[in-house]
Formats: structure tokens, sequence, C-alpha cells
């Protein structure tokens, strides 16, 4: 029997009038995932202690009669490449163990601080490298909808944690479609903000030039909720947005319909290489949209057919140089070598899964002396003109629409053997990281077979808050977001409860 | 337009420079995969870029702030050195970089 959905935003209301206990609810949750974990495999660790110890807090707060804050008592889980002081993180790699961080991401502490309750760290591909979470060091996650299809990646078990009702909330990293990918394969609702408006001190970094800290809920409105507590400028991160960058409450979207909003569905995004049924469903919520008052045109992105080769030879090249921290030297592993330079070698071949050392040996290929010119620095051209096209773009558009992924979710284990494929299945979520812009997904139907489909909407820079009212007025109109919930919430029903076998590929 | 491509010499020199060992049985696997991956990657040479003298930057159109240099609490030595491997006082061991 699964429990009946609650949001985020309900518990805090609940907690902040007295209705519910935050103990009670951490208790809910932590017995929810007690439950589902046997077949989902979402988490890597669960923090019961510090859950209940915060929530007790909670409670104590509000019997004293002191303020509490807006995520008060909401259970959240947090992809395992953000720290938190004084637990374990892996990133999802055997390299990083036994490390225990001395400190606590920004975005932790800010949800901290709004009286969230941390619940524990979701499984990922390790060091946020994979589109299915098949390439964590701890065994693949499934997804919650159909067991046997991949939850997506590389925020798996955020995205699955949530479809799971495990928690109505939970941290994901998106550096390429980390987050709205899965959002999209597990049925729920994901962000990226405008990179920089979430502080990512305290992430474990991939590609610092495209890493972003987002989020997974049920709904655009707890994504809302979640944004205003954490986002805003860090001293501790110099790439994170001073205040005034980041567009505050727009007046462009109006509260109660989408009249005049302008909406356009880039031909190249939208066309050849997408499942039938996927298409059929983003056409569809375009309709819907248009019914709730908004424009709808077709409109050409010229650059984005060059974005997947230009998003992995810039990831790649800053992976190469973000992973060389892992030396054995300072944390983590280390294999014994006679000579620092074999001890280096033996550690890292030992530590890093292979679709780890095939992006640092790609990103290592793409800086070489000889191609770094015609590769690395091409892609960072086209990233600059691919820039300047969602600029144009959004003179005349308020949102942009596409799928989220081309295809609807996989079975496990079904693609692990050709990472090229794999890697242009990311074709309509990196343009947005490489612009900088905030993308969002949204459920928006489901295959025949109940597999979820995921529509992506982007905005311009700095407009996360359009966006979301977009998504907010979208679901308050249709029931997508709350079907996909529903076929989510019978997991401890839907396998035998063995735990997940990790691919032998 | 010269070929890019990837040999199994090239790949070792990668591993090199990446200061990763790849065992025989792992170097084939790779190996073939970094040769799709580069061929399919490589068609980016051939676009045609509007003007070249113009600078390329990162994601945010806004320049990274400075701040005053001061100093600031950080983590003490035994914080930083809790994760270590190997430490020996308030320092990291490592393996012999230089010959006697």
């Amino acid at each position: 029997m699964s429990p009946e959905p609650i949001d985020a935003a309900t518990i805090a209301a609940d907690v902040q009038s007295g209705r519910r206990t935050a103990r009670a609810v951490a208790e809910a949750s932590l017995a929810r995932i007690a439950t589902t974990e046997p077949a989902i495999h979402a988490f890597l660790g669960v923090t019961a202690d510090r859950a209940l110890a915060a929530a007790d807090a909670i409670d104590d707060r509000r019997a004293n009669g002191e303020p509490l804050g807006p995520l008060a008592g909401v259970p959240i889980a947090w992809k395992d490449n953000l720290v938190c002081a004084g637990e374990i993180a892996t990133a999802g790699s055997r390299l990083l163990e036994p490390f225990r961080a001395p400190y606590s991401a920004t975005v932790l502490e800010r949800l901290e601080a709004a009286g969230a309750v941390l619940i524990g760290r979701t499984n990922l591909d390790e060091f946020g490298m994979g589109s299915t979470t098949e390439n964590s060091a701890f065994g693949p996650t499934r997804n919650p909808v159909d067991p046997t299809l991949v939850p997506g990646g590389s925020s798996g078990g955020s995205a699955a944690a949530v479809a799971a009702l495990d928690c109505p909330l939970a941290i994901g990293t998106d550096t390429g479609g980390s987050v709205r990918q899965p959002a999209a394969f597990c049925g729920v609702t994901g962000i990226k903000p405008t990179y920089g408006r979430v502080s990512r001190y305290g992430l474990i970094a991939y590609a610092s030039s495209l890493d972003c800290v987002g989020a997974i809920a049920r709904n655009a409105a707890d994504l809302r909720l979640w944004l205003r507590a954490v986002e805003g400028p860090d001293p501790a991160d110099a790439t994170s947005l001073r205040r005034g960058e980041a567009k505050p409450e727009t007046a462009d979207v109006p509260r109660d319909d989408l009249t005049g909003l302008r909406v356009g569905l880039p031909w190249q995004l939208n066309g050849p290489g997408i499942d039938e049924e996927v298409s059929a469903a983003v056409r569809t919520a375009a309709t819907e949209l248009e019914r709730l008052g908004a424009t709808v045109e077709e409109c050409s992105l010229a650059a984005v057919a060059h974005a997947v080769p230009t998003y992995y030879l810039v990831a790649t090249a800053e992976a190469s140089s973000n992973l060389a921290r892992y030396d054995g030297v300072r944390y983590g592993q280390r294999r014994d070598g006679r000579r620092l330079e074999a001890m280096m070698a033996a550690t890292r071949s030992h530590g890093f899964g292979h679709e780890v050392q095939l992006r640092v040996l790609l990103g290592t290929f793409a800086l070489r002396a000889g191609y770094h010119e015609e590769l690395y620095g091409r892609a960072t051209r086209i990233r600059d003109l691919l820039r300047r096209e969602f600029e144009t773009a959004f003179a005349s558009y308020d949102v942009l629409l596409s799928p989220t992924s081309p295809v609807p979710p996989f079975p496990l284990g079904s693609r692990l053997d050709d990472p090229l494929a794999m890697y242009l299945c990311d074709a309509l979520t990196v343009p947005a990281n490489l612009a900088g812009i905030p993308a969002l997904s949204l459920p928006c139907g489901s295959t025949a077979t109940g597999r979820p489909i995921g529509l992506q909407c982007m905005a311009a820079h700095g407009n996360d808050d359009a966006l979301l009212r977009v998504g907010e007025l979208f679901q308050r109109q249709t029931d997508h977001h709350r079907r996909t919930a529903d076929l989510a919430g019978d997991v401890d029903g839907a396998v035998d409860g063995n735990p997940p076998e990790a691919p032998t590929a | 337009m010269s070929d890019i491509a990837i040999d199994r010499t090239e790949l070792q020199r990668l591993a090199e420079l990446a200061r990763l060992h790849l065992p025989a049985d792992r170097e084939a696997a790779l190996l073939g995969q970094l040769q799709d991956i580069v061929s399919a990657f490589a068609a980016i040479r051939a676009i045609e870029l509007p003007d070249p003298a113009e600078p390329a930057a990162g994601a945010g159109a806004a320049p990274t702030p400075l701040r005053p240099d001061e100093p600031e609490p950080a983590l003490g030595p035994d914080q930083v050195l809790a994760n270590a491997p190997q430490r020996a006082a308030d320092s990291f061991v490592v393996p012999r970089v230089v010959d006697a």
C-alpha cells in the first residue's frame, strides 16, 4: 500500500501550523525508504539520526513559540556529490572511500537553515558521468515507475527517491541534463536553474563551467519553494550570481493564465531522431499551452545541431582537469606504488570506473597539444555561437519547448556498450548548460506502455521565476504530474524485493 | 584538414598524461570507444564559424567578481588531513619523489 503523495509546501504548512510534527514526517519518510529501497536502491546512505535530530529540533522550536523556516520539517534527499559536514560523500565512486566531509555545501546549509530535514545521500553515476545511474560504483538505481527501466541520470537516485514517494524533494546536479532527464524518466519535475543562481560550494566538481545545482520534486510549486530557500550570492562561490543579475518575479508572465506568453518550438530540437510517442506528447503539451492562452510557433536554433560534440569536448576537458585532484594523496583510496607517479596511476586506475576513465582520456585528448585549437578551442567558439542564438531567440519568445529526452526510459543494461549512442541522447538537454540558461522538465504524458515522457521548457538567462510560473500554471491545468506519481506509488509491491544487481558491463 | 585519429600509441600517451594505468584487457575497449567518439566529434572542425578573433567565454555573461584579499576562517590542519590515506604530523605522506 503506497502512501498518499504529500508535497513539500503542504508538509511545511502542516508543521508550521502544528497539524503534523516534523518527527512524524521524518519517521514516515524513513519508513517509506526502508520499504522501497530493496527494489529501487535510490540511496547510498540514509541519515536517520541526523534527520530525527533535526526534526526534533524543529518541533522544539515550535513548542517554544520560535519562528520556523519555509521548509520546516520537509524531508529532503541530496545527491551524493554534495558534501554534508560529518557525513560520508562518495560521488558514486569507490575512489573517494572512506571520505567524510569536514564542511557542508552551501545549498545544504541553506536548506537546513530553512528547516529542511536532510534524509539521505542519493545514488548517481560516478562523478555525475552518465545518463542512467548505471555508472555508479555502488550498483544501479531502478525506475520506480517500472523497475526494469533505468531511472535516468546522473541524478537518478534523487529522481527515483521523489518518484517512489520517499521524500517530496531531492537535490540533484545538472551538468548536461542530469536533473532534467532523470526527472523526465521517473515522471517527476526537475529544474536546472540559471548558471550561478545556486551556489556550487561543496559540489564535487565535474565540469565547472557547466555544473549547476538543481532539484527534483513532484511539482513546480515545490521547486519554487526550494529555489527561494537556496538561491543567492555566496562568497564561497565566485561564480554565484550577485543580487540583481537574476531577474526577480517577472511581470512577463501573467499570474492566472498564459495569455501573451510567446512559446517557440525550435525545429532542430523537435524533429528527426525523436521517438514518435515523445514527439506526440510534446505537441499535445504545446496545444495545452495554447489553450491556456500562449502563442506557439516553430523557430530555429541552428547551432544546437553541434551541441553534443561541443558539450562533450568542453565537459571532458574540464573533467580531466577537475579529476586530477584524485591522486591518492589528500583523500580517498591509495594503491601501492614505490614511486609517486606509479602510486597515482595505480590509485586512479583502480578507483575510477570505465566511463570516468573514458571521459578523462577524451578530455585529455581534447586539450592535447596539436588538437587543442581544433577540438576544445572550436568547441568553446561554437558554445558562444549557441549562446548568441539563444539570446536572439529569447528576444522573440519567452519560453522554448522541446522533449527533455528524445527517447522514453529504456531497460537497464540495454545501452551500456555504446557510449557514443548514449551521449547522443543528451542532445536536447546540453544546449541549456552550454548557454547557462534555466530549464525545467515537466511530466507531459506517457507512452502506450506507461513510460513517462518529459517536456523541457527553457527561458532566458535569469528568468527562472517565469519558467517556474509556466510550470505551475501548466500543472494547475493538467494532471500529468499527478498521474505519473500514482504510477510510481506502488513500487513496494511492484517487485519481489530482491536488491538490484550491478550490471556486468 | 588532417585526420584526427587515436591509435594505441596515442592512447598510451594519453593515459600517461592522465595518470592512468590501462591494463591490456581494458585498453582495447577504451581504444575502440575513443576512436568512435573522436571520429564523430571531429566533424566540428568543418563548421564555419563567424569572426575567429572574437574571444570565447564561459557560461556566465557577467565577469567573475573580485573580493578583498583578506584572511578568513578556514579548515584547520586536522580537518584537512583527516581523510588523508597517510599522514605524519601536519603533513601528507607520499611515496618517494626523487632518488636519494
